[in-house]
């Protein structure tokens, strides 16, 4: 016990090594942004018929501490994300970045959740099945439907199916909500239209995760299956779906553990350009917004701070979830 | 003797029929009633004398439904307390609307895109009628100019209400002026419109009803300005008063109670230091604070107010103060609530008004789109109006860019013009606008006025490749390294940023005008960004080359002095010289100065201004104006076309539209108060 409490705190110190690490890039990423964030802010003042001088933005720099050393700015950048949560204010919005992201991250990580979970109950069982099928047609009809998985776009799959929306339904089924409840504070009511809605970024972004999956798990299976030990449990008598579920599909198991971070990862990538298309008001529309057009560092800074957080803690669940299953794990690791 | 007993009856039931409920006539049918002073709308008692009748008002049954959702506002007294004694009288368009349901309103971000649906709501001291001819009362009931065109007197409704149900008088003309247009505190310099030839006006208050400026010298587009701007020359003085410390002495305490740093913070949250009414309410930038203020908007003339408001959109209730009442006397506006949207993808914009999930739009969408609009017009049970535009998509370049060698490019007349004979403008009417618009130079007035010569018009619009490839020979804008782009004279490799939004021009557009410059050797790389990163770029002077419309009508111009002066024109428009600017905001002490003949045009156009329109005098003003900033090319037209109006079928009153254009403020002129939901 006290040796898994050890492996414990030392992957737990190691995921917030990595979070600093992570800050570090993030926030080097965001001084190569062109212009900076003092620019942006006295932009604004122009509304009020002023006139922005090379002077102004300098005292805007000096005000937003802009002129400090790079390595200083990190720190002070670090302390008020790891001490206070404060992930500042967002350039073009002028608007309080934790007031604005609010639910919002909340909101994508549970699409991006929803997703993986998705895509493993289906892969599972499927592939599993699947790789020791010997029936060709439903080995075919799996391939090809995972193919056309892997290779049908996600943006475009979107488009398609709010093209068949528009010309059948006459509703482009855009946005996480209705609009009466907009604006309305979190219940039931609001919880269950946004699931109404959520199911179509959720089923994209399943799409090809789902395909990806399958594939990997079949592959895995495949190899496992082949192995003299499954053959010899086959010659003491253990046969069929107990064979199938007791041997190899436990063995696969750990490697898909294993890529849950990774997985999450590759569906949060996807979202940017689902909630793009779908409007979205989650944070994958606010990084491309950000990123891409509006030049918003802070903002895009914070998302993509949360997101890498996200990642890391999962895969720290990962592991300590792996340690559990597996014991060689917690060995390996410790020496 | 039958005769005489018939006309004793008639004499007798006179003044019965005087007392009978007044018709409720519409434009389509007057039902015999003449017009009054003004199109489409009386006063009261010239309505009640043209249809020998007397009125009776009548409420929205919602209205106190509709109230309690704003927050601070007190229980609805009764309608005759809660219109002016002289409510404006207006004759609806087709029919008698009826009260109810919610118009969906499609934007691009809080402050971008926004100006469309704002102008269904918007009042101001006057407006132009759907003619664009006349100017009409609106919130004041009349006016007049004193002979030379230095004293403009209103006269305010007598009993008009704010929508917390304070009243509105003359005082808060005079707040608006004197506490925050000269207030450095909240602007930090006063806009062009509140100014005469720079020097500041006088508001006098001779009573709770009469406004009274007076000009340093005269300036009859005053006027105007107050009937196309967005900006209202209006502030609640009881609400924003309380935190202002010209005129409470405990602004800071009240304002520190809420949380807020002293009493101008306060101020900025709920009026955001801007003319511009669609800044973020306290709702959307004091979350934390709004519960314990004392609205969460700031009280509004306009028709409907804000409730609540958040990173995706807004949502508005009926004014249940509004000023006015249809001819059978119903309260308008008859729309009981707004609701608006964003959508930063243009495509996903399209998408929503094919499925007709809008009731009404038509800034952001271009000629470009129609095909696809009208196709759809059945299906979605929409109409498409396709008007004529007052602004076309003009090009310029950053002619005091803090690149060096980019400024010296830029500020070359030979390199501008090379770049406006390069366009084939012919090519962008016929891909871009279907060949239905008229390729142009830009001269700063549309419609062209009659002063202006023709030469102007196609002045360096003819489409040569060669000429413009001579002409950057000429400047050693030549290729160095043979990779067929031409580079910097210094061997630097030389790359026009385009950077554009939607909103100011369609993206087509550009790319036709990329591949042209391309094709004399300029590389020119198109990026699509938001109306707000654009704005941004554009003011800290970081954009190679300004992508947006422009041209206003000579109405406007008399008013406003914003396009013949650096930058020439405001934050949300199309500017250049950036560094011109500061050098004229600075009189001289920072920023590039600017050449002869801008310094001309800005003499020329406080002179015009002054002087009566028509006059030989201004006219040859007018000219000179014109040539300057034409032969110039400070600025490039492009091509003058029309543009689609989409509203749904279920939206009725709307009529016909002049225009498709900001500049008369879209909707305004055809009173978007009287538009109705019949679903």
């Amino acid at each position: 016990m006290a040796q898994f409490i050890q492996f414990v705190l030392t992957r737990a110190a190691m995921a917030v090594m990595t979070l600093m690490i992570v800050s570090l890039i993030v926030f080097s990423l965001m001084e190569l942004v062109p212009g900076s964030c003092a620019e942006r802010y006295l932009a604004f003042k122009n509304t009020q018929g002023s006139q922005i001088t090379i002077a102004d933005i300098e005292a805007e720099e000096r005000r937003l501490g802009l002129d400090r050393p790079f390595p200083e700015r990190w720190v002070k950048w670090v302390y008020k994300v790891f001490v206070h949560g404060e992930f500042g204010e967002s350039c073009i919005l002028r608007l309080d970045i934790n007031q604005l992201l609010a639910d919002k991250f909340l909101i994508s990580l549970g699409i991006c959740l929803a997703a993986l979970i998705l895509s493993y109950a289906i892969a599972l069982p499927i592939g599993i099945i699947s790789a020791s099928s010997k029936s060709a047609v439903a080995n075919n009809t799996m391939r090809f439907v995972s193919y056309l998985g892997l290779a049908l776009p996600n943006f475009l799959l979107a488009l398609i199916i709010m093209l068949f929306a528009t010309v059948w339904f006459g509703e482009s089924l855009t946005g996480l909500y209705s609009k009466e409840y907009r604006d309305a504070a979190w219940n039931w009511a609001k919880f269950m239209d946004f699931l109404g809605h959520a199911w179509l970024p959720v089923f994209v972004l399943g799409w090809s995760a789902t395909a990806f999956a399958l594939q990997t798990v079949r592959a895995l299976m495949l190899d496992e299956i082949g192995k003299l030990y499954v053959t010899a449990a086959a010659a003491r008598g253990v046969l069929g779906a107990k064979l199938l579920w007791r041997y190899p599909a436990k063995h696969s198991l750990g490697p898909v553990v294993n890529s849950l971070g990774f997985d999450l990862n590759r569906i949060f990538n996807e979202l940017p350009v689902i909630a793009m298309i779908l409007t979205l008001t989650e944070s994958g529309a606010l990084l491309i917004e950000s990123l891409a057009r509006s030049n918003d560092q802070q903002l895009a800074g914070a998302i993509i701070f949360l997101l890498t957080a996200s990642i890391v803690v999962m895969n720290f669940a990962t592991d300590i979830l792996l340690a559990l299953i597996d014991p060689r794990v917690r060995r390996g690791l410790m020496g | 003797m039958k005769k005489y007993i018939l006309s004793a009856f008639a004499v007798l039931a006179m003044p019965a029929a005087a007392y009978a409920n007044c018709p409720g006539i519409t434009v389509a049918d007057m039902k015999g009633v003449k017009s009054g002073a003004y199109p489409q709308q009386y006063e009261v008692a010239e309505f009640e004398a043209a249809a020998g009748c007397k009125m009776s008002f009548s409420s929205n049954p919602d209205a106190a439904s509709l109230n309690a959702r704003i927050q601070g506002n007190p229980d609805l007294p009764p309608l005759a307390d809660r219109i002016p004694q002289e409510p404006l009288v207006v004759v609806p368009y087709s029919s008698i609307g009826k009260y109810g349901g919610t118009l969906d309103a499609l934007s691009n971000a809080t402050e971008a895109g926004t100006s469309d649906f704002l102008s269904i709501r918007h009042v101001n001291l006057v407006r132009y009628s759907d003619d664009l001819q006349t100017i009409v009362p609106n919130v004041a009931k009349s006016w007049e100019w004193n002979s030379d065109y230095t004293k403009l007197t209103f006269h305010l409704r007598a009993g008009h209400k704010w929508s917390d149900g304070q009243p509105f008088t003359s005082a808060d003309v005079k707040f608006w002026y004197d506490n925050l247009m000269m207030d450095t505190n909240v602007f930090e310099k006063p806009k062009d419109y509140a100014l005469v030839g720079g020097e500041r006006m006088t508001v006098d208050t001779p009573d709770a009803t009469t406004v009274v400026f007076n000009l340093p010298a005269p300036k009859p587009g005053l006027l105007a300005h107050f009937a196309t701007s967005y900006a209202q020359g209006f502030q609640p003085k009881h609400f924003l008063g309380q935190f202002h410390p010209g005129i409470s002495a405990d602004a800071d305490a009240k304002a520190k109670a809420l949380g807020f740093e002293n009493g101008y913070a306060v101020i900025r949250a709920y009026y955001g230091s801007s003319d511009w009414t669609d800044t973020p309410s306290p709702m959307l930038n004091s979350p934390d604070k709004v519960a314990k203020m004392p609205g969460a908007a700031v009280p509004t003339l306009e028709s409907h107010f804000v409730v609540s408001e958040t990173t995706e959109g807004r949502h508005f209730v009926a004014n249940p103060y509004f000023h006015m009442v249809d001819t059978s006397g119903q309260q308008l506006p008859y729309i009981n609530e707004m609701d608006e949207i964003y959508a930063n993808d243009h495509e996903v914009r399209l998408l929503k008004l094919i499925n007709a999930e809008v009731d009404y739009k038509s800034q952001s969408l271009g000629l470009p789109d129609a095909p696809i609009l009208l196709q759809n017009m059945e299906k979605g049970d929409y109409t498409v109006q396709i008007k004529p535009r007052i602004s076309m998509p003009t090009v310029s370049f950053n002619v005091t860019s803090e690149d060096a060698g980019k400024r010296a490019i830029f500020g070359d007349l030979r390199f501008r013009k090379a770049m406006s004979i390069a366009m084939d403008r012919n090519a962008i009417n016929e891909t871009a606008y279907f060949g239905q618009g008229e390729a142009r130079q830009y001269v700063g007035f549309s419609p062209v006025p009659s002063f202006v010569d023709s030469k102007w018009l196609t002045f360096a619009t003819e489409h040569d490749p060669a000429g413009a490839k001579a002409l950057l020979d000429e400047i050693g804008l030549v290729d160095q390294n043979g990779d067929g782009i031409r580079d910097l004279p210094g061997g630097a490799p030389f790359i026009l940023n385009l950077q554009f939004a939607q909103q100011g021009l369609p993206g087509q557009v550009v790319e036709l005008i990329a591949q042209s410059w391309n094709a004399v050797g300029i590389q020119s790389a198109v990026k699509e960004v938001t109306p707000d990163e654009y704005r941004s770029a554009q003011s800290s002077n970081q954009l190679d080359v300004g992508l947006w419309e422009k041209s206003q009508p000579l109405a406007i111009v008399l008013g406003n002095n914003e396009l013949w002066v650096p930058p020439f024109e405001n934050y949300f428009a199309h500017r250049t010289g950036m560094l011109w600017a500061e050098w004229v905001d600075s009189n001289g002490a920072s920023g590039v100065e600017p050449p002869e003949y801008v310094k001309q045009l800005m003499n020329d156009i406080n002179a015009f201004q002054s002087t009566p329109v028509g006059t030989p005098e201004s006219n040859a003003i007018g000219a000179r104006m014109v040539e300057n900033m034409t032969s110039n090319l400070l600025f490039l037209g492009t091509v003058l076309s029309a543009g689609p109006i989409y509203h749904r079928n279920a939206l009725k009153n709307v009529p016909e539209f002049m225009t498709e254009s900001y500049e008369y403020y879209r909707t305004y002129p055809y009173r978007g108060a009287q538009w109705y939901l019949d679903e």
